[in-house]
């Protein structure tokens, strides 16, 4: 057991290696640290409406505004397309660069190898969206001053802020076993990405049972600020209205959605070969 | 018995509705064992096959009595050296493959240990800290071939190793083959370059559209290839008198005396009636014999009797 | 005396005249094309809403066909209008995004993959007319799916109203012929700069998805946290839709723009700003073509 784990380290550390903080992935990063533009520049422009005298937002607004960030940039967008960009790049783009079959000559069972990929591919994701995260609730709300950070010591800031970050982890290792997956076998990412994503839209439309293997189902009932009902807008069809389920059933229910994809994978992988030809 | 060997029963593989390889039985000894064949002959999927990369449509492998569908074990006691020239970005050749040693479970010290002697044995242990992408098409070769050999395997699959290397990096190369090979490893080299593969090789397999035409030591298939007349080159002080002498014998098929007036090359349907009347010929006519020699019995004559006309050009 | 036996014949038969060489690119891109079967059948799909479109006029038209619906009931579900034409041109639009992120990434990249380009600018074949040739492949595949169909729904309806409705109605022709040019040339622009700077053709289509609905989604919460209407210029089927309303209504609009091209009336932006940002993006994208078709590559 100790080798594996040694194996699964060596393949993570590898990854990382290649793929951390490389040129190919600015596009992820941008998406991960846009928030935190937008969120400091938030917090800059109400200070200087404090300064000139006027009115900024309420306390309670700015956690309604991180609310909306985070459930229709962060959720639906970020994290979607960024999960997309580095878990089905995980085998596909060692298979596009003729790569893939220096893993497969390695001495490491092919369940363990998608494993150790798999667990890179979630520590980039969860470092780079949960420090944006973190980094855009601090900001967004800043201006506040003493009552913000109040807002964390002594309120329920703290607590909303673990909440978005189990979200966020969740959110990546659901979707990470997607896009995993999906990498292994279609050949066009974009594919299987734009299927998800509709289907993944169509959740409210869908019957019951079929809601349940939708990762935004199991996620919508953990956020921790309910958004208040908004008129439609150009990209209202983005909104996803999931029924509530208790958190209780909705994150060992989304963990076995990833659990089940990923044994799948592996058992998949383990059949795999090497055709970089087609 | 079979565990000290790479075993081939009856194994065919098809991509699709195209034929990689078809009902290859094979038995390879350790040594040196070349495939040869023209593009397309199924010498990269033979390799592909023994190293777990692609898996049999129809038979069985089995690499010292391990079965490819096992990399976790196949891979400790295999290195292979592909065809592809990539690398995994933004690694040093140091990097690469200290890597990949690390995923055997090495610890540190011995990653560390090996990954210095590949390099070495490679020369390119000066090259080590600089990126791969910096690499020139040689170095990047023998880096490639450094990292198929770092954990030491007992069985080394290289495809077309010799590619890119210039004469100086080649010959040392061909050396290291002959070393590995006298350790008693099994060493599979497919190469297009036949001269050298001769000078290497203990044994060779002969490919052709995806079938095995030809295997063992190349001077018992040249021996097999019946419908072609053997060419022996003899030096001797009156070469035209032995050429009139031989000539005679029903078996000896043609007789031309070498332009430098020293030497007749000699065809013959059978070549142990050749050998014994030569030696007959020499004896009543007082010969002086310098040298006798098959002038034949090389790969690239092998190859170009048993393949050449439909193989074309390697 | 030497003699010096001259063998080599320059070509002398005809040359395509100069101005027309770009169009040997389409030639061959659309005869590739067209061996697609998914993209052929796509294609054809992509022609069943001006059909049912027509019918839709047809039916108008021609009440008694339809037995058991009053004729005030057909007129409250169905009026053809500027609505029922900018609907057509967005749901024409969004396929044309689809055909473009299939398209067009491999237009370009194959050649800088395999140094094609300096084999096409070693002939007397400038970079714009390397350019426009690529072009031409996308514009006439998605000129034949957005503005020619709807310009003859407008003159099928026009010549079941009456030459009166035409002249009353100009202006939705000149909507959806501009509206559309204005979509296409932007589409063929992004997939053509996409193509040249993303290797990976999947990776360029997927981008082309992103810029339309992460932008649009970006924008929207700059909208929200900024507490401002700008964002929206982030927004492609915004600034699209904004200009399309425009175009088809002029400044006394009052519509919403046709489907997946919708704007917020509560967050109109002016229309001179939707031109500026349209202008900034093609400018982008020229500058990204220009900085990559090169017939020499710079490695650094």
């Amino acid at each position: 057991m100790n080798s594996v784990l040694h194996q699964i380290a060596a393949v993570i550390r590898l990854e990382l290696k290649k793929t951390f903080f490389t040129r190919r992935g600015w596009w992820v990063y941008m998406l991960a640290l846009a928030p935190v533009g937008l969120t400091l520049l938030h917090t800059v422009t109400m200070s200087r409406f404090q300064a000139y005298g006027r009115r900024g937002h309420s306390l309670y607004t700015d956690t309604e505004i991180f609310a909306f960030l985070f459930q229709t940039y962060f959720l639906r967008l970020g994290i979607f397309f960024g999960c997309v960009g580095i878990f089905s790049n995980l085998f596909r783009a060692e298979m596009l660069e003729k790569t893939l079959h220096y893993y497969f000559l390695a001495p490491i069972r092919r369940e363990w190898l998608v494993i150790g990929k798999y667990l890179s591919g979630l520590l980039v994701a969860v470092v780079v969206f949960g420090v944006s995260v973190g980094l855009s609730m601090y900001l967004v709300g800043r201006h506040q001053g003493a009552a913000w950070s109040s807002f964390f010591s002594n309120g329920p800031g703290m607590g909303q802020l673990a909440q978005y970050l189990l979200i966020a982890l969740l959110a990546c290792i659901g979707y990470g076993a997607v896009f995993v997956f999906a990498g292994l076998f279609v050949r066009n990412p974009m594919i299987p990405a734009a299927v998800v994503w509709v289907w993944e839209n169509l959740n409210p439309f869908l019957p019951s049972f079929l809601k349940k293997l939708s990762v935004i189902f199991y996620l919508k009932s953990l956020a921790p600020v309910t958004l208040p009902v908004r008129t439609p807008t150009p990209i209202s069809f983005l909104m996803v209205d999931t029924e509530p389920v208790p958190a209780h059933y909705a994150v060992p229910g989304l963990l076995l959605v990833a659990l089940a994809i990923l044994i799948y994978a592996a058992i998949a992988a383990r059949r795999a070969e090497i055709s970089y030809s087609e | 018995m079979s565990d000290g060997l790479i075993t081939f029963s009856d194994v065919s593989r098809f991509y699709g509705e195209a034929l990689g390889v078809n009902r290859v039985k094979l038995a390879i000894p350790p040594g040196i064992t070349s495939l040869v064949g023209p593009n397309g002959s199924g010498k990269t999927t033979l390799m592909n096959l023994m190293s777990g990369l692609i898996r049999p449509t129809r038979g069985e492998i089995r690499v010292l009595g391990v079965s490819p569908d096992r990399p976790e074990e196949l891979c400790r006691i295999l290195g292979y050296c592909a065809q592809f020239d990539a690398f995994p970005k933004g690694l040093t050749g140091f990097q690469f493959i200290h890597s990949f040693l690390r995923i055997r479970a090495m610890t540190e010290e011995e990653c560390q240990r090996h990954t210095w002697t590949a390099l070495e044995t490679v020369s390119m242990a000066d090259a080590a800290h600089r990126s791969l992408a910096a690499y020139s098409k040689g170095m990047r070769q023998r880096i490639k071939l450094a990292q198929a050999i770092a954990h030491d395997p007992r069985v080394i699959v290289l495809d077309e190793p010799l590619n890119g290397l210039d004469p100086l990096a080649r010959a040392e190369t061909i050396e290291l083959f002959r070393k590995w090979g006298a350790e008693g490893r099994h060493v599979i080299v497919s190469s297009h370059i036949l001269h050298e593969v001769d000078r290497i090789s203990d044994q060779v397999i002969l490919l052709s559209q995806g079938y095995v035409v030809a295997e063992g030591q190349i001077q018992g298939v040249r021996s097999e290839v019946k419908d072609q007349p053997m060419q022996i080159l003899v030096r001797c002080n009156q070469p035209g008198r032995l050429a009139a002498s031989l000539f005679q014998q029903d078996h000896v098929v043609e007789a031309k005396i070498h332009p430098d007036g020293k030497s007749v090359l000699l065809r013959t349907t059978d070549a142990d009636r050749f050998y014994l009347l030569l030696n007959r010929v020499v004896m009543e006519a007082g010969l002086e014999v310098e040298s006798v020699a098959p002038a034949d019995d090389d790969v690239n004559s092998v190859y170009q009797y048993l393949i050449g006309a439909e193989g074309g050009a390697v | 005396m030497a003699v010096y036996k001259k063998t080599y014949r320059p070509y002398e038969g005809g040359v395509t005249a100069g101005w027309k060489r770009f169009l040997t690119i389409p030639r061959y891109a659309l005869e590739d094309l067209q061996r697609s079967r998914f993209l052929n059948i796509f294609y054809i799909a992509s022609f069943a809403y001006p059909v049912i479109a027509a019918i839709v006029i047809y039916l108008e038209h021609n009440l008694a066909a339809l037995q058991g619906l009053s004729a005030e009931k057909i007129a409250a579900v169905v009026s053809i209008d500027s609505g029922f034409f900018m609907s057509f041109l967005g749901w024409q639009s969004m396929l044309a995004l689809f055909l473009a992120a299939f398209i067009g990434p491999g237009l370009v990249s194959p050649d800088l993959a395999n140094n094609a380009l300096s084999l096409y600018l070693a002939r007397p074949f400038s970079r714009t007319e390397y350019v426009l040739g690529k072009l031409s492949v996308l514009l006439l595949l998605m000129s034949l799916m957005t503005w020619v169909p709807g310009l003859l729904l407008f003159s099928y309806q026009g010549y079941l109203e009456g030459q009166g409705w035409m002249a009353a109605n100009a202006r939705i022709a000149a909507g959806l012929f501009f509206g559309a040019w204005i979509w296409i040339l932007l589409l063929s622009l992004l997939a053509l700069a996409l193509s040249a700077w993303v290797k990976w053709k999947p990776a360029a289509g997927a981008l082309m998805f992103g810029i339309f609905f992460v932008a649009a989604g970006f924008g929207q919460a700059i909208n929200q946290v900024e507490d401002t209407k700008w964002g929206l210029l982030l927004s492609v089927p915004s600034v699209i839709g904004t200009l399309w309303v425009w175009l088809f209504e002029g400044n006394r609009s009052q519509s919403t723009g046709g489907v997946f091209f919708r704007l917020d009336r509560s967050a109109v932006i002016p229309v001179e700003d939707c031109w500026a940002t349209l202008a900034a993006l093609c400018l982008i994208c020229l500058y990204m073509l220009a900085r990559k078709i090169r017939g020499a590559e710079v490695v650094k």
